[in-house]
């Protein structure tokens, strides 16, 4: 049976085309969508074998207070998608809208799971280099958290790890200043005591954030403050080398021939560290499947946005948390 | 549901039950004088939880400005009770 996905068709950046163009290529799959927007800019959804439109007139943007908007507006497209899953017509929701908004509207309409005091949003790191990407968590979820957060963190990510990006032993490690045990402020001090004593995943300690990109880990975790700051650090590092490579090409006759020579080797690095290929980011620590696409997604991030979603639901990412948190007595009540 | 069919225990014993379920916490421990925030360290994500599953259950809606008044156990039972005009 195809996994039913539960698509927001509005608030994406690149617009509608990206929105369609990204559902055919998922349903092309053979997954199954049920695409929330608007009538008329959304239409030929409707002519997609396996995806249905239901019309949703509003919108939530980013402008809005996310909390307020979600309760008032239950029209609104992330509302309708996320209380689809909720109501089990669809199985996962996906939305390259809002990013506050989907999360709250996924927060109300899942729930957290039994036992997690936060959710965290979890997002893959392409590396350079190739092969498997970092998952760092959380980027964004929750701007403070707690010693207890962190650690369900470490669990949340190391069980999303191996359930859905199929680690067999994800190696997690926490974001501090230093290796050291005792580096780093007291919740991420006491976090890591708590992780050294505890069972049930592979943490290996403290990294910093210079050795974020040297393999030393599958599952990194932090703050949504600091995992935040760091996303967009190295997206505007990577921009920024990236330009500066492309104006050093171009500076005299010599480097032009250097450049053009380069150009294959560059074009497949800058395709692997695409955040397209990754598809967005996922709210761990929920009762259901929530993936947040990237503000700019285009059709290929949409698609594997709702492509990570879909097997999220086969490999029951969700029980398998669950699972995990209970066995490990990592759940709210137990490590109080 | 209608004030008739619902007593003030009857809200009391949800509020309780639900607290007890999502914070992990014993349902002995969880009594009308119980503060949310101080005594069961719930933060803001619970309480909006709370106030939701208030209107799922009860059919009613609460403002922000009225969530924000929530303050212990019998806060919450007091402001479902009131709006339904429930029996003592």
């Amino acid at each position: 049976m195809p996994v039913t996905v539960a698509l927001d068709g509005r608030g994406a950046e690149r617009g509608a085309r990206a929105v369609i163009d990204g559902a055919r290529a998922a349903a092309a799959n053979g997954l199954r969508l049920r695409v929330f927007g608007d009538r008329e800019l959304l239409a030929e959804i409707r002519e997609l074998d396996g995806a249905e439109l239901i019309p949703a007139a509003e919108e939530i943007t980013n402008a809005d207070e996310p909390v307020a908007a979600v309760r008032s507006r239950p029209e609104a497209s992330v509302v309708q998608a996320a209380a689809d899953v909720a109501e089990g017509r669809s199985e996962a929701l996906v939305s390259a809208g809002s990013t506050g908004a989907t999360m709250t509207a996924a927060l109300f309409a899942l729930r957290r799971m039994q036992g997690v005091r936060r959710p965290a949003l979890a997002l893959q790191l392409p590396v350079p280099g190739g092969g498997r990407p970092l998952l760092l968590l959380d980027v964004g979820a929750n701007t403070e958290a707690r010693a207890v957060d962190l650690v369900q963190f470490a669990y949340l990510g190391s069980a999303f790890s191996s359930a859905v990006l199929g680690v067999e032993r994800p190696r997690v490690a926490l974001l501090s200043v230093g290796e050291e045990q005792k580096k780093g402020s007291a919740d991420v001090v006491e976090a890591n005591a708590r992780l050294a004593d505890a069972g049930g995943i592979e943490f290996i300690g403290n990294l910093e954030g210079r050795d974020l990109m040297r393999r030393e880990a599958d599952v990194v975790v932090t703050d949504g403050f600091t995992g935040n700051v760091v996303l967009k650090t190295i997206e505007g590092t990577a921009k920024a080398v990236a330009d500066a490579v492309r104006a050093a090409a171009r500076s005299g006759a010599r480097a032009a021939v250097g450049g053009t020579l380069l150009r294959p080797a560059l074009g497949s690095l800058r395709r692997q560290l695409d955040p397209d290929s990754t598809g967005g980011a996922i709210l761990l620590g929920l009762r259901g499947v929530a993936v947040v696409g990237h503000g700019s997604s285009g059709p290929d991030g949409i698609a594997n946005a709702v492509r990570l979603a879909a097997r999220a639901v086969e490999e029951r990412a969700v029980d398998r948390t669950a699972e995990l948190l209970e066995r490990s007595g990592m759940t709210r009540g137990s490590m109080r | 549901m209608t004030a008739d069919e619902l007593s003030r225990a009857d809200v009391l014993e949800k509020v309780r039950e639900h607290l007890s379920s999502e914070l992990e916490i014993p349902l002995g421990q969880i009594s009308e004088e119980t503060r949310l925030r101080e005594d069961l360290d719930a933060d803001s994500l619970d309480l909006y939880e709370l106030v939701m599953e208030l209107e799922d259950t009860y059919g009613i809606s609460v403002s922000e400005e009225e969530a924000a008044g929530i303050e212990t156990v019998a806060d919450a039972v007091d402001f479902v009770a009131g709006r339904l005009g429930a029996a003592a």
